[in-house]
């Protein structure tokens, strides 16, 4: 049984292009139960997020366009739109996408950090599904084990990637918990709009908004979930917040140093996390020396963002090789799996023949008294492990594809075979998933 | 147990701690873990021995306090680590484990205890009095740690420590948390060793008389008092938290080991037993 993997993601197709094959919308179940109706292959999981989607297959013949035809008709999508921007993975190729997938090395932001979970869930999904089998059982349990180094041994995912996230992430360096914390934001414009609905997404306590005509900040604040407040109660709003968002249209500074000074005095020490995104600046930067206030701007942001950016790229070298070590390795175990039937067919080979022979014998071996032929029994089996016990390592051992071929059909020449055995090996049952 | 095990524990628990500090590689952090709770084991072994082999705890003179007082940190901060799950602060307390260790490992006898220490009051003074320090020791490693945070957070130059140490928030509550219990038990351990002192007054012992306000032990052990109930008012009344909580802190602890190192050696008539 071979691997493959065929799909689009965001880096073969755009955007609407994606969001018509996507799987999820109509319900994975349905996807896999329309796929598993055209018998393409044993195993198979259908992956499915906002940037990819991909089929991947265990099966014995090679189905990458039937696989292509099912993701065009089941999504009502003519082949030839799609054709072009399909990309296809055969044999360990496959193990290597996925493991860069589940890694984030494959993602559009690289080294984020949801794909992993979205790519156990898919797993799940089709696991639950009895679609998976010893093969996919072994590739995705590896993926999450890649995604697990990765992310532990590597600083990947460290690090804020945006100016929102590195807000929000400086937030909980300096609070902790956000889900106790007043916010407030002053102004009403687009990024005080976004900034807000981000701060929601993290369950603030209180949304306050503040903008000097009081229409624009309710308009605002229905939208984002908060209050509005009159211009005059900025003062106030200020002694109580926890984090200031200052992203008004104002050309002079709004929070100057001595309003943030008399704001702190009532505050008795409490921290105040200023975020200024406004340009030109809403807020006086030596307000930022005062003890326990801490003043980011737009371009301190920007300067992290890059500094996070640049440390992913450096880690990207450690990452891929993670990847490449445990594709090797997937590589080496379904290398070793080619081989099995035709060990276990050798060694079924030789169990008859000594079995045969004790048969033939049996005439003159029943005056032996029991524990003879007990011991008997015992001689001929040792023989029989001992003649295979190299061989069967030796093969096992074997890892290029031509040289196993070449063996495999050798051995079933000399000890004549039998071929259906072949299959033995494959119809395990599926490894157990830890 | 030979009684530089501990030590020897304690060492190994402080790189281990170090190295997972930088690397953040999760086996060393168990590894650590596991090391320093060995480190306490065989400690705890090791005070065990000793109590059965003297008849009484070992907790006569400065060395045999010392260890005492390692050993309840190392538990207070296994304690802290295991609630938290928070193992940034392991690397400075083993180390200080490993540093006050090499007393007793030099001097592992124990001291025959002298009749005018046969009272619980005594026991219950010192115990009182260590586990108040040791609670101000993990005080001032989380406001070292808090300093080192703030002054990243503020330079906006997020680096090493961004990425490795809890919120500040998180530092301060556990700055104050630590100072509360410290407080408490050095409150008791003080009115406890005034009382004691009190009823020992008439004994014909020179140190029983030194227990005065005027011997250094006992003045600089009232004046942690004094800076550690400011720490403790000042933060509920005048907002005294973050970075000048954590001075405090830092000041109290160095305090703190000043009374206990060179003033508990050299100077003190009254406490040298």
């Amino acid at each position: 049984m071979r691997l493959l993997a065929v799909g689009i993601s965001h880096r073969t197709a755009p955007v609407e292009l994606r969001e018509s094959v996507d799987f999820g919308r109509g319900g994975l179940e349905t996807a896999l139960s329309a796929f598993a109706a055209r018998g393409l292959g044993r195993e198979v999981v259908l992956l499915s997020t906002c940037n990819r989607s991909e089929i991947y297959l265990g099966a014995d013949a090679d189905a990458a366009d039937a696989c292509a035809r099912f993701m065009s008709e089941y999504h009502g999508i003519s082949h030839e739109a799609i054709a072009p921007h399909l990309f296809v993975h055969r044999g360990p190729d496959v193990a290597q996408h996925l493991f860069r997938v589940a890694a984030g090395l494959d993602s559009m932001v690289v080294g984020e950090p949801q794909i992993l979970g979205q790519v156990k869930e898919a797993y799940a999904k089709a696991s639950a599904y009895k679609a998976t089998g010893a093969l996919t059982n072994r590739l995705f349990t590896s993926a999450f084990s890649v995604g697990k180094r990765v992310r532990s041994e590597t600083g990947l995912g460290e690090g804020a990637v945006s100016v929102s996230y590195a807000a929000i992430s400086l937030a909980k360096k300096i609070f902790g918990d956000l889900t106790n914390l007043d916010v407030l934001i002053l102004g009403a414009g687009e990024m005080a709009k976004l900034t807000g609905v981000h701060l929601q997404a993290q369950r603030v306590r209180q949304l306050s908004l503040v903008s000097r005509t009081l229409s624009t900040a309710e308009a605002l604040a229905q939208r984002v979930g908060g209050r509005a407040l009159p211009w005059d109660r900025l003062d106030k709003a200020l002694t109580a917040a926890d984090i200031v968002i200052a992203a008004t249209g104002a050309p002079d500074p709004v929070l100057t140093r001595a309003r943030v000074q008399e704001a702190m005095r009532h505050r008795r020490d409490r921290p105040l996390f200023v975020i200024d995104i406004a340009v030109p600046r809403d807020v006086e930067q030596d307000a930022g020396n005062l003890e326990q206030v801490f003043l980011y701007n737009i371009d301190d942001l920007r300067t992290i963002v890059q500094e996070n950016l640049a440390r992913r790229g450096a880690e990207l070298e450690r990452a891929e090789a993670i990847v490449h070590d445990e594709v090797t390795r997937f590589g080496a175990w379904m290398q070793s799996r080619e081989i099995i039937p035709t060990v276990v067919a050798l060694r079924q080979r030789f169990e008859a023949i000594r079995t045969s022979e004790l048969q033939r014998l049996e005439p003159k071996l029943a005056g032996l008294p029991p524990e003879a032929r007990a011991r008997l029994d015992e001689i001929t089996r040792l023989i029989v492990e001992k003649l295979l016990l190299t061989p069967t390592e030796q093969l096992k051992a074997v890892s290029d594809e031509r040289l196993i071929v070449a063996y495999a059909d050798a051995l079933h020449k000399l000890f004549a075979l039998a071929t259906d055995d072949k299959s033995g090996a494959r119809e395990r049952e599926p490894e157990k998933v830890s | 147990m030979p009684g530089w095990l501990p030590l020897a524990l304690y060492a190994a628990a402080a790189i281990a701690y170090l190295v997972h500090f930088a690397r953040r590689e999760p086996h060393v952090g168990r590894t650590a873990t596991a090391l320093l709770a060995a480190g306490i084991v065989a400690h705890t072994f090791l005070i065990g021995m000793q109590t059965v082999q003297a008849g009484y705890a070992p907790l006569v003179g400065t060395t045999a306090a010392i260890s005492a007082f390692v050993w309840l940190l190392g538990l207070a901060y296994l304690y802290v680590e295991l609630t938290t799950d928070e193992r940034a602060m392991g690397m400075f307390v083993s180390a200080l484990l490993a540093l006050l260790s090499v007393l007793p490992a030099l001097n592992p006898d124990v001291e025959p205890r002298p009749p005018l220490l046969r009272s619980p009051l005594f026991t219950v003074h010192v115990l009182s009095m260590l586990f108040a320090y040791a609670s101000f020791a993990l005080a001032c490693v989380v406001s070292i740690t808090y300093v080192l945070l703030f002054k990243e957070i503020k330079a906006k130059h997020l680096g090493f420590f961004y990425s490795r140490l809890p919120a500040l928030q998180v530092l301060d509550v556990m700055n104050g948390r630590a100072i509360t219990v410290g407080w408490l038990f050095l409150t008791c351990g003080v009115v406890v060793g005034g009382i004691w002192a009190m009823q020992i007054h008439s004994s014909p012992d020179p140190r029983a008389q030194a227990m005065s306000v005027e011997d250094p032990k006992i003045l600089v052990a009232l004046l942690c008092w004094v800076v550690y109930t400011f720490a403790l008012f000042a933060r509920r009344m005048g907002g005294w938290t973050g970075r000048r909580a954590a001075w405090l802190s830092a000041i109290g602890f160095v305090l703190v080991l000043l009374n206990f190192v060179p003033v508990g050696y050299f100077l003190t008539r009254s406490h040298n037993f």
